[in-house]
């Protein structure tokens, strides 16, 4: 705090020179938030949270994260980013931080980008695997720089080596990172806390840890769904120019937080690397790079020769392109200073105006709004499908008597390595304790004899099968 | 464009000063206007307007920076006014990037000054002052899933739309909520700006009357769930006696196949449940702890009823059974009321067949 105050005449100084512009990622507090409500709408999430986690009202559920339960620096850190957030969303907790299951996933899609500069690590090149990368040159130092005059606390960054210098880790490695708590490590740690931890203040602290997290594991995703982010395009979306992203705008204003479109059915995958890039072409970061440009990647504007055929214009043009995919066809070069678009699958992806001798390739409205109302929905499948995945295994438990019958159900073959299941009871004082675990490697029922008194049975299980690691949780009342 | 000041830079609004003119409003405020029912013009008194100021930043990459709101309900005039928040977010790259305006009425339809419900189309009528806010009546065909997933707005709007959670709930099950249910002819009770009045099932006197206690009761509802159209509670909580001398109803009034599942529901939720054949279509009995449990369901009235008796009161397990068919007789009476009130006189008696409840309220 005293950084910022002392840095106060310096920052007003530098806004004269260096006006901000809107990025063109997905906005986080209206499109990552209306992608991820149209997903969970799509997926099973509410059917899991009330049939396997025993929440009655599903995505409606009411649930309170209890700070008191946290680190004090993880509850310091959670509560000024939640702080933050727009109450118009609809995703923002209460005072008292109570809010809908729904909620605080897409309060952890808003988060995943909060602070802003948490998005270097959304970048994911599906061809290399690489993250942002802005390479050789001093554009990352300057950027550095100009974000330790916007913010104080990142001079200590600057200091430390951490500042947001245009480069970043790859999306799919930062999904699975430690460092990010809001990744997927985060997420299984706490579904399984869910139903595993002894007090139920603690339980649904971390249910709601562990939707948040869920929640910035598909934001990352839907930034693979964006051309710049898999196009490695931060200078050409981000620092061309300070007059603002024409498509991250357009979807914003067009679409807010609860217009989008609304989503297909989930796409299946057969792995998490796969919903972003997989040996069958079908990942989202591919498929988005493969058909749409980026401000930064587009042909670089050419002059040609009188007699030169169109689609020889068009072949000068693909020859500029620093990826593969989109090319340029045949283009229609008979009128001067008329607005031509390629047209790929029905959507225009490029625009393009002859000037006399020279072609002049841009984007415009028309293809932002192309590209929003074909992709939006694709992106939204996706995000649903990444929910459907991760939760696909699941625990079933049948109390009979005084046994617990309790099967794996749901993952992919193969079953993989043997995993362990571990049971809990729960006593008239809501208070979990733990059975002794058991071994298994089929999705044959194990059974767990009860204690006296238990009123309700929970379970969970971490593994790995043929679609990834996996995390199932359960819980069911005793009759 | 934006607008450099001596806060956060303000980023020109995309609504008019007022609907008469051009001239783009201040996203700072204030801002004022009034709420009518679309088909009447009337002011409609008690709604829940939010206003919300979301702020932004960060160069590049931008994300949000903290948020402002300001809400209140509307008295007999609908109208409103929301002042200029005084205390900005500062920062060198802080903007405030939009300011929304929420409506909330139960029995309406939600309003946004961004978007409009069910076509997702932009609004474009939104007016920083002498706004008119036309709220069109809740229809039975729209869905309250949908209705939550558009409506956004914090505590307030929350707080006033929590009764939708349950019927919404309901619909992503799969189940006919009672609204849609209504258009398809099915067995129904409620009218979405009415909420389920319990009060008429049972009384003080009746309980004495069955278990012979002599302490005092306070009549109040149960916590555990929020009342709403469909659903409600009554709990009779013996004063200075622990919790084995209470007894409680709840009751859900939720439509013919809904109810099926609802009393599914319970059995297989509620501890040592045992079904029986004692009262209604179906009944069960449970026991959990020191409390007695008796559910049963009328499956052509749509209801489920649910009662509970701890064993300091319910000193017999026929005890139960007479306070149930207590409160069966006095299921004709079960009514609604206008949001959260309690029932008024003269109000149709809810529980009637698709034919009786024609024209009701």
């Amino acid at each position: 705090m005293r950084l910022r105050q002392a840095l106060a005449p310096v920052v007003l100084a530098g806004i004269a020179v260096l006006t901000p512009r809107f990025a063109l990622a997905w906005d986080p507090a209206t499109t990552h938030a209306g992608l991820t409500a149209r997903a969970l709408a799509a997926s099973k999430f509410h059917a899991t949270l009330a049939h396997e986690i025993g929440r009655a009202l599903g995505s409606l559920e009411p649930l309170r994260l209890d700070l008191g339960a946290l680190e004090p620096d993880t509850a310091r850190n959670l509560k000024s980013r939640l702080d933050a957030l727009d109450p118009a969303g609809g995703y923002r907790p209460s005072a008292d931080r109570i809010a809908t299951a729904s909620a605080w996933v897409r309060a952890g899609a808003v988060l995943a980008k909060t602070p802003p500069e948490r998005g270097r690590h959304h970048f994911f090149e599906p061809r290399t695997r690489t993250g942002l990368d802005d390479g050789p040159g001093l554009s990352g130092t300057v950027h550095a720089a100009r974000l330790t005059f916007d913010d104080g606390a990142t001079v200590r960054d600057g200091a430390t080596g951490l500042a947001f210098d245009l480069e970043g880790m790859p999306a799919l490695d930062w999904l699975r990172s430690p460092r990010n708590d809001l990744g997927l490590t985060a997420f299984f740690d706490n579904w399984v806390l869910a139903v595993s931890a002894a007090q139920a203040n603690q339980r649904e602290t971390a249910l709601v840890r562990a939707m948040l997290a869920l929640g910035g594991a598909l934001a990352i995703l839907e930034d693979a769904g964006q051309p710049a982010f898999v196009r490695n395009d931060f200078r050409g979306e981000f620092l061309a120019q300070d007059s603002g992203s024409v498509l991250e705008r357009f979807v914003s204003d067009r679409y807010g937080a609860v217009s989008l479109p609304p989503s297909p059915a989930p796409v299946a995958r057969p792995d998490l690397d796969s919903y972003f890039a997989a040996a069958d072409g079908n990942g989202l970061a591919q498929d988005t790079q493969r058909r749409f440009f980026s401000p930064g990647t587009l042909p670089e504007d050419i002059r040609f020769l009188p007699g030169q055929t169109p689609s020889e214009v068009a072949g000068m043009a693909n020859r500029s392109l620093q990826f593969p995919e989109p090319t340029v066809a045949a283009l229609d070069l008979r009128q001067s200073g008329r607005t031509r678009y390629v047209v790929r699958d029905g959507i225009r992806v490029l625009a393009y105006r002859c000037n006399g001798d020279r072609v002049h390739f841009f984007l415009d409205q028309a293809v932002d709004e192309d590209v929003a109302r074909r992709w939006l929905p694709e992106v939204e499948g996706y995000a649903a499908g990444l929910i459907d995945h991760l939760l696909r295994a699941r625990l079933q438990i049948a109390v009979e008597e005084n046994k617990a019958r309790v099967a794996l159900t749901g993952t992919a073959t193969p079953f993989g390595p043997a995993v362990t299941v571990h049971v809990f009871w729960e006593d008239d004082a809501g208070v979990r304790t733990e059975l002794p675990a058991q071994a298994t490697q089929s999705d044959a029922p194990l059974s767990f004899d009860l204690p006296k008194g238990a009123r309700k049975i929970a379970a969970y299980v971490r593994g790995q099968d043929g679609a990834g690691a996996y995390a199932a949780a359960s819980e069911a009342r005793v009759p | 464009m934006l607008v450099a000041s001596c806060g956060p830079l303000v980023e020109n609004a995309p609504f008019a000063l007022r609907p008469d003119t051009l001239q783009p409003g201040d996203l700072l405020g204030p801002f004022d206007g009034i709420i009518v029912d679309a088909e009447t013009e009337r002011p409609i008194a008690s709604a829940t307007v939010a206003g919300s100021w979301a702020f932004e930043r960060g160069i590049g990459l931008h994300g949000p920076a903290g948020s402002r709101e300001f809400s209140l309900e509307t008295s007999a005039d609908g109208r409103y006014q929301i002042p200029r928040p005084d205390d900005l977010e500062t920062g060198g790259s802080m903007r405030l990037r939009r300011f929304t305006l929420v409506v909330y009425r139960r029995g309406y339809v939600a309003y946004r000054s961004d978007f409009k419900f069910g076509s997702d189309e932009v609004r474009h009528d939104f007016s920083q002052h002498a706004n008119k806010v036309r709220l069109d009546k809740w229809q039975p065909t729209l869905e309250h899933r949908q209705h939550l997933a558009f409506l956004g707005g914090g505590v307030a709007i929350a707080k006033a739309a929590g009764w939708e959670a349950q019927p919404a709930s309901l619909e992503y099950e799969g189940l006919a909520a009672p609204h849609i249910a209504e258009a398809k002819g099915e067995t129904v009770f409620s009218a979405s700006e009415q909420t389920l009045d319990a009060s008429p099932l049972l009384s003080v006197e009746e309980v004495r009357g069955v278990t012979g206690f002599a302490g005092e009761f306070e009549v109040g509802r149960l916590a555990d769930r929020v009342r709403s159209d469909v659903f409600d509670s009554r709990h009779f909580k013996a004063k200075g006696k622990p919790e084995a001398f209470d007894v409680a109803v709840r009751v859900w009034a939720i439509g013919t196949a809904a109810a099926e599942e609802q009393f599914k529901k319970l059995a297989g939720e509620l501890p040592a449940a045992v079904a029986t054949e004692e009262i209604g279509d179906k009944s069960l009995r449970a026991r959990g702890g020191d409390v007695l449990g008796l559910a049963f369901l009328l499956r052509e009235k749509g209801l489920v009823i649910q009662l509970s008796c701890g064993t300091s009161q319910c000193t017999e397990p026929g005890m139960v059974l007479r306070l149930a068919k207590l409160v069966e007789s006095h299921v004709g009476e079960l009514r609604s009321a206008p949001d959260g009130k309690a029932g008024p006189e003269g109000k149709p008696p809810l529980g009637k067949t698709p034919e009786e409840g024609k024209g009701k309220p």
